[in-house]
């Protein structure tokens, strides 16, 4: 393993997983750094990189690993994208690559204006950028929730 | 957000039925670190970060549209996380079964030159474990395990 990545990745499972790469490509803006395909082309394991972190995306491997397009749409985990310039260009970059977006952009109590899409097979994706500071008590006294470890 | 810009661009949110009960175990199985929980009216978890090395992930829960937790989903995930160490992978994953974890492949050393095991947490969720015991080349790996393998030299490469 390439010593640059970091300690921790998710791995998304797609019924076509080389679809899910060209999508998340003109997307995002992954890029694909790692294809590993057998003797008839299909594909094995594949990384993307955006920043400093991978995604790895792959096929249905198990009868437990499943695209939400073969359960109903369901999402067992999701994949957050911080960004730091330029959200709603992302998001009009992801709607235009056919990206569904299930929340337009907009700015939350806690300083991050986020949208959030849903790719082809179903997986969604929230991305986030920090637009303002705000404090724990600032974010409690604005929405009532409890808030522990925001130093 | 705090100091947000110290985390990774990417982190996994995952969703469970008891969030709380997840944050404790993932402490004690896996060693994340909880940095921040930010809670609902109703026990639940609105948003919190748990840290392990330079990664980060978001426990949340209890799910709510789309999200759904393997546990009440007959034990089928849409994705996993990998978790990649430097040491001492055979410790963690005993760490990890005495905390109750399933471990569905014991620790093995694979073709490209990882050691490696796969785990299921107290919901269900598929996690994997590495170390790097061999660094391979692409022509190493090609040889050892058939596939075919394009790599691409990043900036960070």
């Amino acid at each position: 393993m390439a010593d640059w990545r970091g300690a921790l990745m998710s791995a998304a499972c797609y019924q076509d997983p080389k679809a899910a790469i060209r999508f998340l490509e003109a997307a995002f803006g992954f890029e694909l750094f790692m294809l590993i395909e057998d003797g008839e082309g299909g594909l094995v394991h594949s990384e993307m990189r955006f920043g400093d972190a991978v995604v790895m995306i792959g096929n249905e491997w198990s009868d437990d690993h499943k695209s939400p397009k073969s359960i109903g749409g369901k999402n067992t985990q999701t994949v957050h994208i911080q960004i730091t310039t330029d959200l709603d260009a992302h998001c009009e970059r992801a709607r235009a690559a056919g990206g569904e977006i299930l929340m337009e952009p907009e700015t939350q109590f806690y300083g991050d204006r986020t949208y959030r899409c849903r790719d082809p097979e179903g997986h969604i994706w929230t991305v986030g950028q920090t637009v303002a500071e705000v404090s724990r008590e600032e974010a409690e006294a604005a929405t009532g929730l409890k808030i522990t470890g925001w130093v | 957000m705090d100091d947000r810009g110290r985390l990774p661009s990417i982190g996994p949110l995952i969703w469970y039925r008891d969030p709380q009960a997840a944050i404790a175990w993932l402490q004690a199985a896996f060693g994340f670190e909880l940095r921040l929980v930010v809670e609902g009216d109703d026990g639940g978890v609105i948003h919190s970060e748990l840290t392990f090395g330079d990664g980060y992930i978001m426990v949340v829960g209890p799910p709510r549209e789309k999200a759904v937790s393997p546990a009440a989903w007959g034990g089928r995930s849409t994705q996993s996380v990998h978790v990649q160490l430097k040491a001492g992978l055979d410790e963690h994953c005993e760490r990890a079964r005495a905390a109750g974890a399933h471990v569905v492949r014991e620790p093995a050393t694979q073709p490209y030159g990882d050691r490696v095991y796969t785990c299921t947490d107290l919901e269900d969720h598929p996690w994997s474990f590495g170390q790097t015991v061999k660094v391979m080349s692409d022509g190493e790996v090609e040889q050892a395990t058939g596939h075919r393998v394009t790599t691409k030299e990043t900036t960070h490469g």
